[in-house]
């Protein structure tokens, strides 16, 4: 009976309180420099045994120089491949047989490394990524090797796949600056004209520890993971800096359009790419803030007038990208089976001239502002997406904390801002289209059902 | 193995990461170690971290659900999840594949005092999402969320479960939109690979529905769902598991507040068969012209859940097929680059005991590649495991529990895991004991069990033109279109 009693007045207190949303605790972290350059970032984490390495290097694909496309990522799996004190394909091994997780990503702007450990291992991940940071195996047969896996990789995730060309084909018709006008993936051709010698160079120029970052977040000592770092890492010498990559594009003036008939494809597709600021721009969390608005969720206008009312659509997708140079905001709209990509663009721009009209609504600029918060929430899940946030949001922006202010950041924005950003970015002349359509069916393959029921 | 999802969302944004490892499951190594060369210079601590997973609260609500919390308070969140003990085998079997799902789907598209889009809004206004879906074991109705709104969130789950409108126009609108999914479906291999073998492996019963038909589609009407709803949304025998900044003194009174008043009790649970291996090697090739890779799955049947087998299938499998340590890994991509990715696995469950591989591999190679994976089929049936290599799976498998403690909600869905199995509450905590001590010969022996060669099903989605002739010295060939229709061969 008392406990009852008990329970009944939490009860009351839990409900009645109509309290300030609780403050996300900071991310607490100490950003230092070794004297060979090296940025380690450390945040101690003591909820779960376990730690995250994560080293990120200040090169991508938009280092890549022409006729050597998806470089950057083919260099990615000779990373794999052995250093000095490690065998090919060991790395592998010995994190995966300690209890561990790793991987690797390449981006347009950045590389990454990561592994996640038992606490007791320690020294082995800072072994592993100093080791190859120091002393990468280059050798032909490495190289020739992992040439095949990421051709494979192609053929899956492009050649392979429905949609895959033209997801290729947006970035190259929407930019003019060779940096981000490639994929990340590359050519076949290029792929293959890549030689040991472009190796050598590569990892000399850009695996320096000066052009790194290191985070480590999770259950250690941070002054004596500090001392273990200087022992790993303290003496790879430092490296000219890498020049600077040649972002700029000059203005468009008029919209960039193609048509992609696809033979793996059986519904059409229409993707939309306006032209932005780089990430760090002021304008860009007025962005995001729109696209939570127009085009994010069941709650978004795009998904209501073109998948629910108008039913021209059967999704509805996108985003900002947030990148060192100038980036993109993509629209992608899968249309329905018997409707036309026409009848899905003029809905669209009929919304946007909405947008750019009207703004938003306060209720849209509150779930933009809880989006945020959820997203504090989100990165703060582990120690890996905290120690990823950390190191890329220090090479991408020189802001390691960004984390630590996605609210602040979303709460100043204001709805008039937001029409503003519209009005300033999503022009007609500022955007780029590529709809791909369904090649016509082969001999004897079935029609598309028509779309009509009832 | 992968399950295909019944209902598609069709994701149209560009793939801007590209990843050198698929997959983050633990590995190991093999005999000769083919793939790697061990220099054994990195530090590495000899001690395997064993750790305890947090029990959960528990308590029963007066409708007979039970409840377990697990509290995690580091930030202000929450998630929940509503188990309904109604099987998505049961449906009536002319529509059978889509009455569950619609029915799992359009709770939120509408309650008697919201529509879809309030719905869609306020979630978002909450910071909240929604989710439901139809299971083999239950229907799982899901929330998660910020705490800042945690009963306004709660009374919108409420309505959502026990007030669906079911709108005939969300209706209309869900299946004009599935039957367009269903033809985008069909360009992707692993979905074609999924439907042929689920109808090899399960092929008579609800379980070899891998999508729904668009027959059963148009059949569909309100009344189908409506009568669904009233037969299989009951709380008796459910369960309700919340992991995040909450206790359970102050989810009891809430939750009996809101659910108090739903009673009665679904259908029992089905009772299926797993039946044994097939016996009989097949071949089954779904053509879809133009492809520049083969999709190839192998399987057969194997154990369930249950199964006193499970611990040494699972170290089994993580010698031969899981993650890229495994050998299946280290000979097929990083010896013979035939390929991006591939990996084996066990689905053991109540409903589904098969074991298999799957890879996607570069059409001139799909003879090699299949060669090579019955070579490793063949190899881990024969020869037992060396000592080094057996200890790296041993460690991998129970090192990897020291990072499942870091998700609140990943340990919570363990326990209920081990409720619906009926599994002793300590199975976690034991389970590192009992795979140390497992032998070689219990490994093989596993293996000589489940791992199938003479009579493995292979699955390949690609171009006949090429690999039609190729396939068949592995047996006789069925060939299939991308519709799924039978061309030639014999069934």
């Amino acid at each position: 009976m008392r406990k009852f009693l008990f329970v009944m007045l939490a009860c009351a207190a839990g409900v009645s309180t109509a309290q300030a949303p609780k403050p996300i605790p900071p991310v607490q972290f100490t950003d230092t420099r070794l004297d060979n350059g090296l940025r380690v970032i450390l945040s101690e984490d003591h909820h779960a045994p376990v730690y995250a390495i994560f080293v990120a290097y200040g090169v991508g694909s938009k280092d890549e120089r022409p006729g050597r496309t998806g470089f950057a990522h083919l260099f990615e799996h000779m990373m794999f491949k052995g250093s000095a004190n490690v065998g090919p394909g060991e790395h592998f091994y010995l994190v995966f047989t300690n209890g561990g997780t790793m991987n690797g990503a390449t981006s347009p702007d950045t590389t990454v490394y990561f592994e996640v450990l038992p606490k007791n291992q320690l020294d082995l991940g800072l072994f592993l990524e100093s080791d190859r940071m120091r002393s990468l195996a280059v050798t032909q047969a490495n190289l020739d090797n992992q040439r095949d896996t990421v051709k494979e990789e192609r053929r899956q995730s492009v050649d392979n796949q429905a949609y895959g060309p033209s997801s290729e084909r947006l970035p190259e018709l929407a930019y003019d600056a060779f940096a981000y006008k490639h994929s990340v993936i590359g050519s076949m051709e290029d792929l293959s004209a890549a030689t040991l010698e472009d190796v050598k160079e590569f990892f000399r120029t850009y695996y320096a520890p000066n052009n790194a970052v290191l985070a480590l977040v999770g259950d250690f000592n941070s002054a004596e993971a500090m001392a273990k770092i200087k022992k790993y890492f303290g003496d790879i010498p430092r490296q000219p800096p890498p020049k600077p990559v040649d972002f700029s594009e000059p203005p468009q003036t008029a919209e960039r359009r193609d048509r992609l008939e696809d033979k793996l494809a059986r519904l059409a597709r229409v993707s939309v790419a306006y032209k932005i600021p780089p990430g760090n721009h002021p304008d860009i969390e007025a962005l995001n803030a729109m696209h939570i608005a127009l085009a994010s969720g069941e709650s978004s206008r795009l998904y209501q007038r073109l998948v629910r009312e108008s039913q021209v659509a059967v999704s509805v997708g996108g985003g900002v990208s947030e990148r060192i140079g100038p980036g993109l905001y993509q629209l992608s709209v899968m249309v329905q089976a018997g409707r036309t990509p026409e009848e899905v663009e003029k809905l669209m721009y009929e919304e946007i001239a909405r947008l750019q009209e009207e703004g938003i609504t306060p209720k849209e600029l509150l779930r933009a502002r809880t989006a945020a918060r959820r997203s504090a929430v989100s990165v703060r899940s582990s120690v890996l997406s905290r120690a990823s946030s950390l190191a890329s949001d220090a090479v991408r922006f020189n802001d390691p904390g960004r984390l630590n202010t996605i609210e602040q950041r979303r709460a100043a924005v204001t709805a008039e801002q937001v029409r503003e950003t519209a009005r300033k970015y999503l022009r007609p002349e500022n955007r780029t289209v590529v709809v791909t359509v369904p090649a016509a069916s082969p001999p004897g393959a079935p029609k598309p059902a028509a779309a009509k029921k009832n | 193995m992968i399950r295909a999802n019944r209902w598609f969302t069709l994701t149209a944004a560009a793939a801007l990461l590209v990843c050198s490892a698929p997959g983050q499951a633990p590995q190991q190594a093999p005999s000769s170690l083919s793939g790697v060369v061990r220099l054994n210079r990195a530090p590495v601590s000899n001690e395997i971290l064993r750790v305890k997973f947090p029990r959960p609260s528990e308590a029963r609500l007066k409708n007979g659900m039970s409840v377990m919390v697990l509290e995690d308070h580091r930030t202000p969140s929450f998630s929940m999840t509503i188990l309904i003990r109604a099987s998505s085998l049961q449906e009536p079997p002319e529509l059978a594949g889509v009455v569950a799902d619609a029915t799992a789907y359009l709770l939120r598209q509408g309650t008697k005092t919201r529509d879809a889009r309030q719905i869609a809004e306020t979630l978002a206004e909450l910071g909240g999402s929604l989710s439901a879906s139809a299971g083999h074991r239950g229907v799982s109705v899901s929330i998660s969320g910020l705490t800042d709104n945690l009963d306004e969130l709660l009374e919108l789950l409420a309505d959502v479960l026990l007030n669906p409108a079911f709108p005939q126009s969300e209706l209309d609108n869900l299946v004009r939109r599935q039957l367009s999914s269903l033809q985008a479906m069909r360009a992707q291999p692993a979905f074609l690979a999924n439907e042929r073998l689920y109808a090899i492996l399960y092929p008579n019963d609800a379980r070899k529905i891998t999508a729904p038909s668009a027959e059963a589609l148009k059949r569909l009407s309100r009344q189908h769902v409506v009568q669904y709803y009233n037969a299989n949304y009951k709380p008796a025998g459910g369960m309700i598991g919340i992991a995040g900044d909450i206790t359970l003194k102050e989810m009891l009174p809430r939750l009996e507040k809101l659910l108090g008043g739903w009673q009665g009790a679904p259908p029992p649970l089905p009772k299926l068969p797993l039946e044994p291996p097939i016996r009989e090697r097949r071949v089954a090739l779904i053509d879809r012209p133009n492809s520049v890779q083969t999709y190839l799955m192998v399987a057969n049947r194997a154990i369930g859940r249950r199964d006193p087998d499970y611990i040494a299938c699972t170290l089994l499998n993580q010698v031969l097929g899981s993650g890229p340590a495994s050998r299946l890994f280290r000979n097929i991509r990083e010896e013979k680059g035939y390929t991006y990715g591939i990996s084996s696995g066990f689905s053991a469950t109540w409903y589904y005991n098969d074991f298999g591989a799957s890879t996607s591999v570069r059409t001139e190679v799909t003879e090699a590649a299949l060669n090579e994976i019955l070579k490793e089929f063949r190899d881990v049936r024969e020869r037992l495991a060396p000592a080094d290599e057996l200890d790296g799976a041993r460690r991998a498998l129970v090192g990897s529990f020291a990072r499942s403690l870091e998700s609140t909600a990943g340990v919570l869905s363990r326990a209920m895991e081990l409720k619906d199995y009926g599994l002793p509450a300590d199975y976690w905590d034991r389970f590192p004991e009992q795979i140390m001590k497992l032998s070689p010969e219990r490994v093989r022996e596993a293996a000589r069990k489940y791992v199938p060669v003479d009579n493995i099903q292979i699955v390949a989605v690609g171009d006949a033109s090429k690999i039609r002739e190729p396939l068949k010295k592995f047996g006789p060939v069925e060939e299939y279109s991308s519709e799924g229709k039978l061309l030639t061969g014999s069934r």
